[in-house]
């Protein structure tokens, strides 16, 4: 019987697609120049009381709060912090089946947003002790008044604010000085913002939209552009005088403002063709390869051109207003104590809490914004001129989001209609009343 | 009429009572309890996982779907047929529905034309065959995510390379993942890519287990190559397909990472929103388990009816 010979070729052809398959695995990682990993598992000191944190805090932001958390627990050596990072959406996954099993963590950072679902589930503890004048308390009056009635549920307060964020405006000031225009002046009202993007939209042929023979196919530069379509849609809703969440319990998206807030967003696309179409198009690296003049984007947006893209020089500008008043959407990240922390574990994390609360300027490096009033009066204006638009667009014009419980599912209904209205399948009227129609169900299931 | 039959072996000795020591005794003494009883140890391990983490929660799920069910609820509400009422009446569960089928049609035909034919190739022992085999294979060690970033970027409108290439061409680029003509087609494709190298080695195995005195004897009689292949290989392939299209629509139909990755989540509008996007959104962001399990038992029902019919059109003509 001839004796088989273990095949060489065979073995090495497979090492080299091996390699192959491993190089296109790890292209994403080397293709950037300087990453920075949040770890998924952050030790900070070693006292004998640990609290264990979980947040969703995966890009640079949080390592900015791992190196405030090692900070806590060098000036209090009694506690250790063991911070678990992971992305929003497992955290929330996480969370539940972990108070099943009894293995919650002592203290979470999730978005306002989510508190009214997760009290509703009775997964959270109110906080009310942690403000008040004294020592270890927060004062409750160094935050601004309507964003801190975003904490309350049933005349409790079940969190504490690590930063406000929301939306505002980005231009590239290369891009206006080349369209001979001011990046310092913004325009008011939506004919104004329209033919000032015009001016900033290009063609292959150096046509602008509002002269003959423009090639709407063929865009090479665009004044601007929907970005988000949810947080500018709603953005937009409360600048026409909407609201998301009606007195009565339904749903005020297809409103008169909200069809208003619609059109606006669809005409930018399809009448004046200063802005694409949202679909397979990538705003922040489009923003960055000088393809936006103005983005609406959020206050963490700072950070993608302070430590990504340096050599682009920008200015920020409040939430431009498009409808009769001034109005931006606002969010916060904010400290939450699950219903099993208690004793000594609970003293820990009111502890950190303020510590993180009284030290929160550090966080402006994140990109977002201290809830604190009086850290915000001393940001310095050379490093934070983003954080210091943002923080005093929020104080005046910030809006939060109605609180409902089912904000997650209802938004899970109103994103694919405005993708759809937004990308040409649907008008404005028809998308807009299928998520209502969805989301007054959502609502009235309570 | 009374038949008479002769015993030509003689009686064996009486079985003792099964339920005496001597009765135990005997059944382990015999060689088929013997091996039995090591099958069953071997088996145990499997048993106990697939009863704990399969069965279980199969059960678990059927039971849930019944019921208005909270994650931290100390009661759970039965609501009876409810969370399929609603299932059934929900225009979104059809239009993933509709995506989910299409993309695995789509899936399913393109990953069997092409492991097939690259099969048929690479059972020819020509120059290189190993490194192909071996190449052709390597995309399907890929997670799916890896997978979604690179082709989202190859497929990215404006600076993706295959627009790239169409552009030097003179052609208009494609909007691949933006258009809801092109979408679903698009995911299709990047799934073909990633996942044909499995059920190639699989058609490979099938072409081996063809006997060649077959072929030689079709050569014998004078059939051209097409003939071979449509009256010899294809019909005595049947099981292999069959394999390939039954546990190709029961994967594809659960298609998640891509348009999760891809697409937002199935967009454009909903154009490639599929059924287990529809799942995860019920079971993962709104936490309604009890709808979320009734969706996945819908599912079951809906891949065992596909099953059947493959087996009904593909499975009754097998020649084993």
């Amino acid at each position: 019987m001839a004796k088989r010979t273990f095949p060489m070729g065979a073995l090495f052809v497979t090492v080299l697609a091996l390699a192959f398959a491993f190089s296109l695995s790890i292209t994403p990682l080397v293709a950037q120049d300087n990453p920075t990993p949040t770890p998924i598992v952050a030790e900070a000191g070693s006292g004998g009381t640990q609290i264990v944190f979980w947040n969703g805090l995966t890009g640079s932001d949080g390592v900015t709060l791992n190196e405030m958390t090692k900070k806590f627990a060098e000036e209090n050596p009694g506690y250790s912090v063991r911070t678990e990072s992971m992305v929003w959406d497992v955290l929330y996954q996480k969370l539940q089946a972990a108070l099943v099993a009894g293995d919650a963590p002592d203290v979470v950072v999730m978005h306002t947003d989510e508190m009214p679902q997760f009290v509703n589930f009775g997964a959270l503890q109110p906080v009310d002790f942690i403000y008040g004048t004294g020592p270890d308390q927060i004062d409750p009056a160094d935050f601004s008044p309507s964003a801190l009635e975003s904490l309350k549920m049933n005349d409790q307060y079940y969190g504490v604010f690590l930063d406000n964020h929301g939306w505002g405006t980005w231009v590239n000031n290369a891009l206006f000085e080349a369209a001979g225009l001011d990046p310092s002046q913004p325009p008011v009202g939506f004919d104004a913002f329209v033919e000032m993007a015009q001016k900033l939209t290009l063609d292959a042929n150096g046509k602008h939209p509002n002269e003959e023979g423009f090639d709407p196919e063929n865009i090479v530069q665009y004044g601007t552009t929907v970005s988000w379509m949810r947080v500018t849609f709603l953005t937009l809703l409360y600048q026409n005088g909407g609201r998301f969440v009606n007195e009565d319990g339904t749903t005020g998206v297809n409103s008169e403002a909200g069809m208003r807030a619609l059109q606006m967003m669809h005409d930018l696309i399809f009448k004046y063709n200063v802005a694409p179409k949202p679909a397979g198009f990538d705003n922040w690296q489009s923003f960055a390869a000088g393809r936006i003049a103005i983005i609406p984007e959020g206050s963490w947006f700072r950070n993608f051109l302070v430590l990504d893209n340096p050599d682009i020089e920008f200015t920020v500008w409040p939430m431009v207003q498009l409808g009769d008043q001034p109005a931006t959407w606002m969010s916060a990240h904010v400290f939450y104590i699950p219903v099993t922390t208690e004793g000594e574990k609970l003293a820990a994390v009111q502890k950190y809490i303020k510590w993180i609360s009284d030290n929160s300027i550090m966080w402006a490096e994140s990109g977002q914004i201290p809830a604190r009033l009086s850290l915000q009066a001393e940001l310095d204006p050379d490093t934070y001129p983003s954080n210091i638009v943002f923080a005093q667009a929020f104080n005046e014009f910030g809006r939060f989001d109605e609180m409902t419980p089912a904000r997650t599912e209802l938004m899970s209904a109103l994103d694919p209609e405005l993708d759809a209205v937004l990308n040409g399948q649907k008008s404005v009227e028809e998308g807009l009343n299928a998520a209502a129609e969805r989301m007054n169900a959502i609502l009235a299931r309570g | 009429m009374a038949q008479h039959t002769t015993r030509l072996v003689p009686d064996k000795p009486a079985r003792p009572a099964l339920l005496s020591a001597e009765g135990l005794r005997y059944l382990l003494a015999r060689p088929s309890t013997r091996e039995a009883l090591v099958a069953y140890v071997f088996l145990t391990p499997f048993f106990i996982f697939f009863i704990v983490f399969v069965l279980r929660a199969i059960v678990q799920a059927g039971y849930m779907s019944l019921h208005d069910w909270k994650v931290l609820g100390t009661t759970q509400k039965f609501i009876g047929l409810q969370n399929y009422t609603e299932l059934l009446n929900d225009d979104v569960w059809w239009i993933a529905l509709k995506n989910t089928a299409v993309f695995a049609a789509l899936t399913v035909a393109g990953t069997t034309a092409l492991s097939l034919g690259l099969a048929l190739i690479l059972r020819r022992n020509l120059r290189g065959t190993n490194f192909f085999r071996s190449a052709f294979y390597a995309p399907s060690i890929l997670s799916v995510g890896i997978v979604a970033i690179c082709w989202g970027w190859l497929m990215n409108t404006d600076f993706g390379v295959i627009n790239y290439a169409l552009r030097s061409l003179g052609l208009r680029p494609i909007n691949w993942t933006g258009d809801a003509a092109v979408v679903i087609p698009a995911l299709s494709l990047v799934t073909i890519w990633w996942g044909f190298g499995f059920p190639m080695l699989i058609m490979l195995a099938g072409l081996q287990n063809i006997p060649e005195q077959l072929y030689e004897a079709a050569r014998i009689d004078g059939a051209n190559p097409r003939q071979v292949f449509w009256y010899i290989t294809l019909p005595l392939l049947r099981p292999t397909l069959l394999f390939v299209t039954v546990t190709g629509f029961i994967a594809h139909f659960q298609v998640f990472g891509q348009p999760y990755f891809m697409t937002n989540s199935g967009g454009p509008g909903r154009a490639s929103y599929t059924v287990i996007l529809y799942l995860y959104e019920a079971a993962w962001e709104a936490f309604r388990m009890g709808f979320a399990s009734s969706v996945a038992f819908t599912l079951a029902i809906i891949l065992m009816i596909i099953t059947l019919i493959q087996f009904f059109f593909i499975g009754r003509r097998v020649e084993y």
